[in-house]
């Protein structure tokens, strides 16, 4: 309302003349007193400029939250081709048995065997077995023990051999029972010594036999035989580049300690002193892979190319410590994309946990607004009625809601939310009920402020002679309340209110960087910022904390800037 | 009680409200247990009849429980005893049902335009929310009705959709008077009306006030401390003094022939607009005394030039000095019909004691 306006609004005294052509066509608009309020507030340029910061965080929580193309807890990953220990290779210090024929060598005489060496026996007992030794070369010998090598039973009258170790000729059948003619216990057939021991229909023929060998170098050919095995260790050990086995021929390709056996032009096996193991357990490393590690370390070449079952080619190098080979390949790996810095796919980068800081602190708006309006309005809600009955009734009903008032502000605050958050935690509550818990406590302990500011408003107002004019005219209680009384209190409950929006905000946001407010999955700003727990982050990744802790501020000076500014515009004596 | 209710009716048809000895005491709680530990008695027994039509202007100075026999009257507050008739019936053994149907025959004005009017509703709502709330007019007549009121108080029909903070305060007290004549009242409480108005604009209220006396034969109670005003509206006059009602009479005989000694004071204190008159001024000394604890017999023996000794010991009798004169003062128990003169104040003295 102009100056202008005002004098002929207040000008006409009884000169009816002259009020009557003060018609409406000569006033400009009629405000009301929310007009008027609206009308300063808008002009208030701090409170309309925090009517904008607001706007912005409402369509940057709501509206942004759903154009994102990412989830709240969404976490990104990525596949990295990542150089990584593969398997290590190391000289071999231990013995290894290779069997004549399966169960040739057991547990006891390879035990036992060590302990031979050691002392330098040639010969030494196992159980009931006597065993040889004969060294082949160094730290190589073949076990030689005497060994049930057939059985004899008797069918119509005569001896029938079977044997699993040796071939059964008619000579040798012919021999056995000859001796067992002669009742002679030995016997001798192609310059080996026989003894026959049992009984009765059967008998068994023991002879001295290679059972295996046992060597310190490690023979790594799953796909040679005893024989094969053996020739190959004896070529390398006396230097030969070729050896034949079983009807086969092999070349050997020596170097130094190792051999690398070939049958024609395929790897088929290698002996080396080198002990090969995958770093992960349950690595599958084929013989060919060894073969060409083997290869690899024997010649001094640091990486070599190995095409594996699916045709790809895998590169491997070898690192050398020590007497240790470690064998690095290239292989995918999963990889959490923790503290990206931005980007144009993640604008403020991603987090410690690697989900996209920019749609978490869309969606830690969501909840940070949602909790402090939701809080709020349960306060008002509580305040209201319960500041509304001590103001209107007054007496003792003022006296014990002001007592409830006065406890309610003795109740230390955050000690309360401390121990309601471990509580929760040990109850192991869900993170959605525990939002809900959070707005329910956070209303519990701040309505008080709100009943008293209501109850004062009502009292006051009480008072006021167009209470007692309302009185007066004999209109209704209810209308007395509804429409002279609160329609008087609101302006000063929404500033209050507006004002108290900002607060609750800053306490969700604590209780969020403490862990007591809101959990994983869901964001808060103040979670957001409390992934920051340590001086590096800090430093090194602002984007992680400071766009959170920047929305917090905007927000809370949004809501003080809009909560002054109303409060200016309802106060009739603040005319700007 | 019925009976003398229909007497009352009988004998003086035309009296639209009589009081009988009205009591309003407050209590003054304290102690431990909020117990009441006194009451401050202020109105103190007071009784008038009060004729259809007619104005009664009650006068004292502040304090001395004016405004709130006229509340008590209106039953804005509890009377704590006496009998409040109006047209016949006890406003003050009414239940609320009772009270709020009668509501709109009592009405009130009160001294602050400013407090008075709800700041956040509009005029029209103001001055028309109780008339449908009561039903006043039937539904299709109400605007009309309205701006007939309106009108009537000097307020224009496109002032119904302004808010009471666009006008100033003689507007205001149109507004509240407009309230107030909107339900049809008969009894009107005008509750110093006028002195919160610059005296230009306090004439043209009086006026207005007169005039819708006389277009709706209302019968006002003026409340006011003001003497030139009471002077110009009251048909009759009560004097209070610290809750009591000390001299009632026709305005002419009072303002002829004051009895009561505070009357006298009262009245000296009148301005002339001449400045060669030589006032006779009687100056009262010390202060009200408080109604919570008031001055044993005469309550205004502390400050009354006529003291004598049975003032202070004997609370005085009511005399009718005059038909429809009365006097509450012992200096009329033995017949005097004139207030004795006694020597003029020594000035000095009662500059000092100013």
């Amino acid at each position: 309302m102009s100056i202008e306006e005002k004098k002929t609004g207040a000008q006409p005294e009884g000169q009816d003349g002259q009020q009557m052509a003060l018609d409406d066509e000569r006033r400009v608009k009629v405000l009301s007193p929310g007009a008027m309020v609206a009308k300063r507030f808008f002009r208030n340029k701090l409170a309309m400029a925090g009517v904008i910061i607001l706007v912005i965080m409402f369509i940057f929580s709501f509206i942004g939250g759903a154009i994102s193309p990412y989830g709240e807890s969404q976490i990104f990953e990525d596949y990295e081709e990542v150089v990584s220990n593969f398997a290590g290779a190391t000289i071999n210090t231990d013995y290894r048995y290779t069997e004549a024929y399966s169960g040739s060598l057991p547990t006891t005489a390879r035990t036992s065997m060590i302990l031979a060496v050691n002392n330098g026996e040639t010969t030494y007992e196992a159980g009931e077995n006597t065993y040889q030794l004969t060294e082949i070369g160094e730290h190589c010998y073949v076990i030689s023990g005497t060994a049930t090598v057939a059985q004899a039973d008797r069918l119509a009258g005569s001896y029938v051999l079977s044997s699993d170790a040796i071939e059964v000729s008619d000579d040798l059948t012919a021999a056995f029972n000859d001796a067992m003619n002669s009742g002679a216990t030995t016997f001798t057939y192609d310059g080996v010594e026989y003894t026959i021991t049992g009984s009765g229909r059967t008998y068994y023929i023991s002879a001295m036999q290679e059972l295996g060998f046992a060597t310190q170098e490690i023979i790594e050919a799953d796909g040679l035989s005893y024989e094969a095995k053996k020739e190959a260790l004896l070529a390398l050990l006396n230097g030969e580049t070729s050896f034949s086995a079983d009807g086969t021929n092999y070349t050997v390709e020596l170097d130094d300690e190792t051999a690398i056996i070939f049958s024609g032009s395929e790897e088929v096996g290698a002996i080396s002193p080198y002990s090969i193991q995958g770093i992960e357990s349950g690595t599958v490393i084929s013989t060919e892979l060894r073969a060409q590690i083997i290869e690899a370390i024997a010649n001094d070449t640091s990486s070599f190319t190995v095409t594996d079952a699916e045709g790809n080619e895998v590169e491997y190098e070898v690192v050398r410590e020590n007497t240790r080979y470690t064998i690095r390949t290239a292989s995918s790996t999963r990889l959490i994309q923790t503290y990206l810095a931005p980007s144009t796919s993640h604008w403020l980068g991603t987090d410690g946990a690697g989900m996209d800081i920019l749609t978490r602190l869309m969606y830690g708006g969501r909840i940070s607004l949602l909790i402090g309006f939701v809080v709020v309005i349960l306060e008002t809600i509580i305040g209201v009625v319960l500041g509304g009955i001590a103001g209107y009734f007054g007496k003792w009903v003022d006296m014990l809601v002001m007592r409830i008032v006065d406890i309610f502000y003795c109740i230390p605050t955050w000690p309360i939310l401390i121990i309601l958050g471990a509580v929760m935690d040990s109850y192991q509550i869900g993170a959605r009920v525990r939002i809900y818990f959070m707005m329910i406590v956070l209303a519990v302990l701040g309505w008080p402020f709100i009943a008293r500011i209501v109850r004062g408003q009502i009292l006051s107002l009480r008072e006021q002679e167009f209470m007692v004019a309302a009185e007066a005219t004999g209109i209704s209680v209810s209308r007395r309340i509804f429409r002279h009384l609160v329609p008087n209190v609101i302006p000063q409950l929404i500033v209050q209110c507006t004002m108290a929006l900002g607060g609750i905000i800053l306490t969700e946001s604590t209780m969020s960087f403490l862990g007591i407010g809101v959990k994983f999955p869901y964001a808060s700003w103040g979670n957001i910022i409390s992934s920051v727990s340590n001086v590096f982050v800090m430093t090194n990744y602002w984007y992680c904390w400071i766009p959170a802790g920047f929305c917090i501020l905007l927000t809370v000076l949004g809501f003080n800037f809009v909560g002054d500014g109303l409060r200016d515009a309802f106060d009739p004596k603040m005319k700007r | 009680m019925s009976e003398q209710e229909k007497t009352s009716v009988q004998t003086a048809d035309d009296i639209l409200l009589e009081v009988r000895d009205l009591k309003k005491y407050f209590p003054i709680k304290g102690g431990l247990f909020n117990s009441v530990v006194g009451q401050v008695r202020a109105v103190d027994g007071i009784s008038f009849k009060l004729k259809r039509g007619t104005t009664m202007g009650l006068v004292g100075e502040s304090g001395c429980g004016k405004s709130t026999a006229g509340r008590t009257i209106l039953r804005l507050l509890e009377r704590t005893s006496g009998e409040i008739l109006f047209n016949g019936t006890d406003i003050g053994t009414l239940s609320k049902k009772q009270l709020r149907a009668i509501r709109p025959k009592l009405q009130i004005i009160f001294q602050d335009p400013y407090s008075s009017l709800s700041p956040r509703l509009p005029v029209g709502e103001i001055i028309g929310e109780a008339v449908r709330e009561h039903g006043i007019v039937a539904k299709e007549d109400y605007d009309e009705y309205l701006d007939t009121i309106m009108n009537e108080c000097g307020l224009q029909p496109f002032h119904k959709d302004r808010y009471p903070h666009e006008f100033s305060g003689g507007q205001r007290q149109r507004i509240c008077i407009a309230r107030a004549l909107a339900l049809n009242p008969s009894f009107v409480v005008c509750d110093e009306p006028v002195s919160a108005l610059d005296v230009s604009i306090q004439a043209q209220i009086i006026n207005l006030l007169k005039d819708l006396q006389r277009e709706h034969n209302l019968t006002y109670l003026f409340i006011s401390h003001d003497l030139s005003v009471v002077e110009h509206i009251s048909d009759t006059i009560g004097v209070m003094y610290l809750g009591n009602l000390v001299e009632t009479g026709a305005k002419e005989d009072i303002f002829r022939n004051p009895l009561h000694p505070y009357t006298q004071a009262l009245f000296s204190a009148i301005p002339m607009p001449d400045p060669d008159v030589k006032m006779n001024r009687v100056i009262l000394e010390g202060s009200i005394p408080s109604p919570a604890n008031p001055p044993a017999g005469c309550k205004f023996h502390t400050r009354c030039r006529y003291c004598m000794e049975k003032c202070g010991k004997e609370e005085p009798a009511t005399y009718e000095v005059e038909p429809g004169h009365t006097v509450t003062c012992h200096l009329y128990a033995d017949g005097n019909k004139k207030l004795p003169e006694l020597p003029p104040q020594n000035t000095n003295a009662a500059s000092a004691a100013d």
